[in-house]
């Protein structure tokens, strides 16, 4: 393999495994209260 | 010469994917700020489109391609198009009209201008821009764009490699940036309250349109339809998708969390990095070239942070840097297989033209520094460059344009 090769496959492996040391779960966050319920659109007739 | 039917669809329909590009621009930094400036942001964008579209075909290509000048800029005969008709130029592209070149380049002046604006988001006033954007255009763009992709231009005659325009469009560019940034000074409560963008979605959506146009941007360089254009557009893919992946890991061990806007940035780092080196390297070296991206771009956003520099939207990190590595990783990994036409790198061989693209990187960002800050100066005796207090308090969208983005919504 030239050395071109050689540092593409070291990138890539360097991504990819380093997902598996990565947290796997968010920190923790301050839930957001949104409220589901929309207000009617005034709409003329 | 005979103007090749298939060369000139792909080159015509490469201008206008590039010409997306500075709306997609619009969206993608309207995106990160604030509500109460996402329409004087997109309007940077828009409102270039058309002023640099008018400049280019007035002066601007005649300075930038015009008949060589000292090797320093081009003449003033072609001026209004004078001279630049159907017939193909065999000094620019032998297989398509003169005016389809001149078309495609447009694009490519109409976009780094507006790439500039990033960085004096949501501060700057409107009248200063207008005349910083064309003064710039003309004293910054122009020749650097002949020094390098020119007849006769002397980085074009010292063997500097830009197949889409990592000096001419990104170093200029970014590195205008930072240095507006620094002559503007940081918004108010910059460092003291958070800024948040305003809505994600939108940049998300503009970075997934400026990769789309991008590959007009790369592989329409080729100003031809045939394996060069079909490499420069998998590089292309490769290093966008390579370091949008490379930033989403960077970001995700460093803060946590695996970032949406994180991996929107990373794509358009890899696409910056890639613009350089797209006619000249192949898919291994696209690998290599968008991880350097990611991690490069992102580092540089931290220095970016600690040093409290107020590049809103972080043009020179992405930019400036990103199209630094690119051009330098050119002259690593160029290889005469893609093109024979241009020159091997030091991984290939030869090791001057790493040299090459150093003096070129140099060049690019010795002119940007002193154009720009020049400029800036040059447009403050007339035009405060700066919007109010209470104008910046109050948002852009009203107080240089008059009109809400949103509506409902009149601030932040």
């Amino acid at each position: 393999m030239d050395p071109t090769t050689v540092m593409a496959v070291i990138c890539s492996v360097v991504v990819f495994a380093g997902w598996l040391v990565l947290p796997h779960s968010p920190t923790s966050v301050k839930p957001v209260i949104v409220s589901e319920e929309r207000q009617p659109a005034a709409v003329s007739a | 010469m005979k103007i090749d039917s298939g060369d000139t669809a792909w080159v015509l329909a490469s201008a206008a994917l590039v010409m997306l590009m500075t709306p997609a621009l619009g969206f993608f930094y309207g995106g990160l700020v604030r509500r109460k400036n996402v329409l004087s942001t997109i309007m940077h964008s828009f409102f270039i489109l058309c002023l640099i579209s008018v400049q280019w075909v007035l002066w601007g290509y005649s300075l930038a391609f015009g008949p060589d000048k000292g090797h320093i800029i081009g003449g003033l005969d072609w001026i209004g198009l004078n001279g630049v008709g159907f017939a193909p130029n065999p000094d620019y592209a032998p297989t398509i009209p003169h005016q389809a070149f001149m078309l495609f380049q447009m694009m490519f002046a109409v976009i780094t201008p507006a790439l500039i604006s990033g960085a004096f988001a949501e501060r700057q006033r409107f009248k200063a821009f207008v005349l910083f954007s064309l003064l710039w255009a003309t004293f910054v763009y122009d020749p650097i764009a002949h020094w390098v992709w020119g007849a006769g231009g002397w980085l074009h005659q010292l063997g500097a490699l830009d197949f889409a325009g990592g000096t001419v469009v990104h170093i200029s560019s970014g590195v205008s940036a930072l240095v507006a940034a620094l002559v503007l000074g940081r918004r108010l409560g910059f460092g003291k309250q958070k800024v948040e963008p305003h809505d994600a979605t939108m940049t998300v959506l503009g970075a997934a349109l400026l990769w789309f146009g991008w590959f007009g941007f790369n592989a329409g360089s080729a100003l031809g339809a045939g394996a060069l254009a079909t490499s420069a557009f998998v590089v292309t893919n490769t290093a966008a998708a390579m370091a949008a992946l490379t930033w989403m890991t960077v970001s995700w061990w460093h803060k946590k969390q695996p970032s949406v806007i994180g991996a929107a940035a990373g794509a358009v780092a890899g696409l910056v990095a890639i613009t350089p080196a797209s006619g000249f390297v192949n898919v291994m070296g696209a690998i290599v070239i968008g991880f350097g991206a990611g991690v490069v771009c992102y580092l540089a956003i931290q220095l970016r942070e600690r040093i409290k520099v107020d590049d809103a939207l972080d043009v020179w990190a992405v930019h400036g840097i990103g199209g630094t590595w690119g051009a330098l990783a050119t002259g690593l990994f160029a290889t005469v297989a893609i093109n024979s036409a241009a020159a091997n790198g030091l991984f290939y061989g030869n090791p001057r033209q790493a040299l090459v693209q150093l003096v070129a990187v140099a060049a690019a960002w010795g002119w940007s520094i002193v154009g720009t800050f020049a400029i800036l100066k040059f447009v403050n005796l007339f035009v405060p460059l700066r919007v109010h207090e209470d104008e910046e308090v109050i948002g852009l969208d009203l107080s240089q344009h008059g009109e809400p983005a949103y509506a409902s919504i009149h601030a932040n």
